[in-house]
């Protein structure tokens, strides 16, 4: 009936920092690792984001090839944005942070792998509108 | 200056919205008359308002929703009436009144009446189940109630100002381009479900937080309970789906306020990408709404039955399983529009497939009552309507699932008769289930029986007796969204539906009587033990209604059916345990945020609307502002005394000893 109580072999004084922690109660991260972080990060997409202009720009890349190397950028890109702002890392803190990129990337794949077969078929099957248009008198 | 905005918005020549919209003017006057000459103003502002309590912000969600229930039902009723007047007769409704009002029946229905229910018991109910004091982000919680209530006002402000959409609830292109819809109708649509699609997606991020980071010590996740389980699965498909609604709705914003060609049928637009989007959304939206039902439905079978719930696992992965393949179906809402053989019969299967998840729980709730010791209260009932209602709709369901059928009966009233069968037999029979439940632990004391049992019959014999002629209309030919019909054959059928009508009718007045009923004779019905139904879950653990810190002490959960456990312990022992040490709590502070982001984002949806730039401007700067303010806060939270904590806890032991000295006696007894 009102044995919720506190059971103290349960929860210690000190949070493990391998637990997972509701918003607000994680461990404090350190400022300067904080910084340097966060720096990293910047200058990783900084970079990145240059090596596309320099790719699109430049002819160091030969032309067929390049939006292939937009799109390695653009997963680079995705990545350092995801370790370094969104700290997704391998740590036994991130199991939800981690399954939740792999859900959100599941749905992503259901929508856009679907629609394009869904409307690659309608397009297929059902005279495009503008076509249509011309094709009346 | 004012844009599209001018008297000739107000629709004088048009008696049923004018009449309809100055009684309600008067109404809210009259209320808020009240509440200045009684000066409930500070109490309303200090203690629901700015108020960041999951409790109160569920109490609210659950109100909003109830009225725009009634204000749906209104709707409905015009719809029936006309369909019953107009056979060979022009009915009492003009065209374009008729089509503005099945739209307003869709939107209001799904986005400000059931979306507002459930989540106003998600609210209510999730914490308490969990064993924790509030959701992981409280403030944002009060942001997403008050910008769903926003988009309710605006839908209610269409009604006296200007005009609603005329393409129904969800509106296809090409008909709601400007072209074709060049009044503010559709644009009334778009800003009022932007504005609580925004609302919705926070509240689904906060409830995937808090289930997944804010559960009790001891309370792993396969101790939940199942309500909790499905709030989950209903929270992820929120966070997953709903940006896609607003992305398609953005588009289609974008073609109608500056020339866009995303779905237009010129210029290389396509409308039937627009179909393929909003549908991507539209399934797992009627999986949002009814995972959480089932949630309800199998809290209830279990405690109702005196009996755990039967194959919990089981019930876990059907969960799952809807809340992952409800994202691999959505092409079965357009069979016809000419996809072909491979992509129909692929979204045909797996549509079959996801039934199965579902006839999973449907034989759980069923042996979770063999051989338990059933109780008909109002609950059981509704959850037992639920039951024999839901399994016939579900069946019409999968024959729709099927292409070739499909393509006979799409678009017809056999259409709308089978998601009202399951929305209404799944949807609103769980929330009826639930508040009725939840009801003592929200305000101290039980709805009445008597009156209780009476809505419950008149909403399940007015359900049938609407609907299963439409049915019959259905496969008669009979399309959906008539103005008029000029089929005599037709008449006994649609009188007969409208006779469900008056009874569903006497139904809702069945509620409201309860309500009022209930009110008055509140002190006999009064729970003072916390625990009225014989609960199993940890909300029952705490007394009615629940203090704002929910728990004095945090829980310590040790098995499946954390309450369940510690009552059987205690009343072998006869006794409580010993008292806890009390500690003083932390608790969020109120704000006021919520409210003032959700006034200016009214004020840009309007701005919007009637295409008033400055003022849009000026009411996401506005908006802009409160936030800043609000991030710049330095008081979060405050502290509750331990003396507080412990004058709460020991009139909770004290009440719990005699209802324990009660259960002893009737063990003694037996």
């Amino acid at each position: 009936m009102s044995e919720l109580e506190y059971d103290p072999n349960l929860h210690t004084a000190e949070l493990d920092a391998r637990e997972d922690h509701a918003p607000g109660d994680e461990p404090e991260e350190s400022a300067g690792h904080w910084v340097r972080n966060s720096n990293l990060g910047l200058g990783f997409s900084i970079v990145l984001t240059l090596a596309a202009f320099l790719a699109v720009g430049s002819h160091l890349i030969w032309g067929p090839a390049v939006g292939v190397a937009l799109i390695v950028l653009a997963i680079g890109q995705m990545g350092v944005h995801l370790v370094f702002f969104l700290h997704v890392t391998t740590g036994p803190d991130n199991t939800n942070n981690v399954l939740a990129l792999a859900f959100g990337i599941l749905v992503v794949f259901l929508i856009v792998a679907g629609s394009i077969w869904i409307m690659g078929h309608l397009s297929h099957n059902m005279m495009p509108m503008d076509r249509l248009m011309q094709m009346q008198p | 200056m004012f844009g599209k905005l001018s008297w000739s918005a107000i629709p004088l020549d048009q008696p049923i919205p004018l009449i309809t919209s100055v009684v309600l003017i008067l109404t809210i006057l009259g209320v808020l008359g009240l509440v200045t000459a009684k000066g409930w103003w500070p109490y309303l502002w200090r203690e629901w308002i700015t108020s960041v309590d999951h409790k109160r912000i569920g109490i609210m969600y659950c109100l909003l929703g109830s009225v725009m229930l009634i204000r749906g039902f209104a709707d409905a009723i015009m719809m029936r009436s006309q369909q019953a007047l107009a056979i060979n007769a022009p009915g009492y409704l003009p065209p374009e009144h008729y089509n503005q009002i099945f739209s307003a029946h869709g939107t209001i229905m799904i986005f400000f009446a059931a979306m507002p229910l459930v989540i106003g018991l998600m609210n209510f109910v999730t914490p308490l189940q969990l064993g924790v004091r509030d959701v992981a982000f409280p403030t944002l919680n009060s942001v997403s109630f008050w910008l769903t209530a926003s988009g309710a006002l605006l839908v209610n402000v269409s009604l006296f100002i200007g005009e609603f959409a005329r393409t129904g609830w969800l509106p296809y292109p090409p008909l709601s381009e400007a072209t074709y819809s060049p009044g503010v109708g559709v644009d009334y649509y778009l800003w009022a479900v932007q504005i609580s699609g925004v609302g919705t997606l926070m509240t689904g991020i906060n409830f995937v937080t808090t289930v997944l980071k804010m559960r009790c010590p001891g309370m792993t996740y396969l101790r939940m309970p199942m309500f909790c389980w499905t709030v989950l699965a209903a929270s992820l498909l929120i966070v997953a789906v709903f940006p896609i609604l607003t992305a398609t709705l953005a588009m289609l914003s974008l073609d109608r306020y500056f020339g866009f060609h995303y779905f237009t049928n010129t210029a290389g637009g396509n409308p039937m990408m627009f179909v393929n989007l909003i549908w991507a959304w539209g399934h797992p939206e009627v999986y949002i709404l009814v995972l959480p039902a089932f949630g309800i439905f199998s809290e209830i079978f279990s405690t109702f039955s005196g009996k755990p719930l039967f194959g919990y696992r089981s019930m876990v992965a059907a969960t799952l399983f809807i809340c992952i393949v409800a994202m691999m179906v959505w092409l079965h809402h357009f069979f016809t529009m000419g996809a072909g053989a491979a992509v129909n019969t692929a979204f045909g299967i797996s549509t079959s497939i996801i039934a199965v998840g579902t006839g999973v729980k449907i034989y759980n709730w069923i042996f979770t009552m063999y051989g338990g010791r059933v109780r008909f209260s109002v609950p059981m009932l509704w959850s037992l309507g639920f039951i024999f209602t839901f399994v016939i709709g579900g069946m019409t369901g999968v024959l729709l699932a099927v292409p070739p059928a499909d393509f006979l009966v799409h678009n017809s009233m056999f259409l709308v008769a089978h998601f009202h069968n399951v929305i209404v037999g799944g949807v609103v029979f769980g929330l009826f289930a639930g508040i009725d439940y939840w009801f003592p632990k929200a305000f101290g004391f039980r709805l009445h029986e008597g009156w209780g049992k009476a809505a419950f019959w008149f909403a399940l014999v007015g359900f049938w007796v609407t609907f299963a002629p439409l049915y019959i209309l259905g496969l008669q030919g009979m399309t959906r969204r008539l103005q008029h019909v000029n089929i005599e054959e037709w008449r006994p059928l649609l009188d007969l539906s409208l006779v469900g009508v008056g009874i569903l009718i006497v139904g809702a007045v069945c509620q409201v009587v309860m309500l009022v009923v209930s009110i008055l004779r509140r002190d006999e019905l009064r729970d003072v033990t916390g625990d009225p139904w014989d609960g199993r879950s940890l909300e029952w653990a705490t007394p009615s209604p629940a203090p704002f810190f929910n728990f004095a002490v945090m829980p310590n959960v040790q098995g499946e059916e954390a309450y369940w456990d510690i009552k059987l312990r205690a009343v072998e022992s006869q006794q409580l345990s010993p008292e806890p040490r009390y500690e003083p709590i932390e608790m969020p502070v109120n704000s006021p945020v919520g409210f003032y982001t959700a006034f200016f984002a009214t004020v840009t949806g309007f701005a919007l609307i009637w295409q008033i730039w400055w003022l849009a401007g000026l009411g996401l700067a506005a908006a802009f502002a409160g936030f800043v303010v609000f991030a710049w806060r330095d008081v979060h939270e405050f502290h509750v005394p331990a003396e507080e904590v412990a004058r709460v806890d020991r009139a909770r032991r004290s009440a719990r000893e005699a209802l324990l000295e009660r259960l002893g006696q009737q063990g003694a007894a037996t």
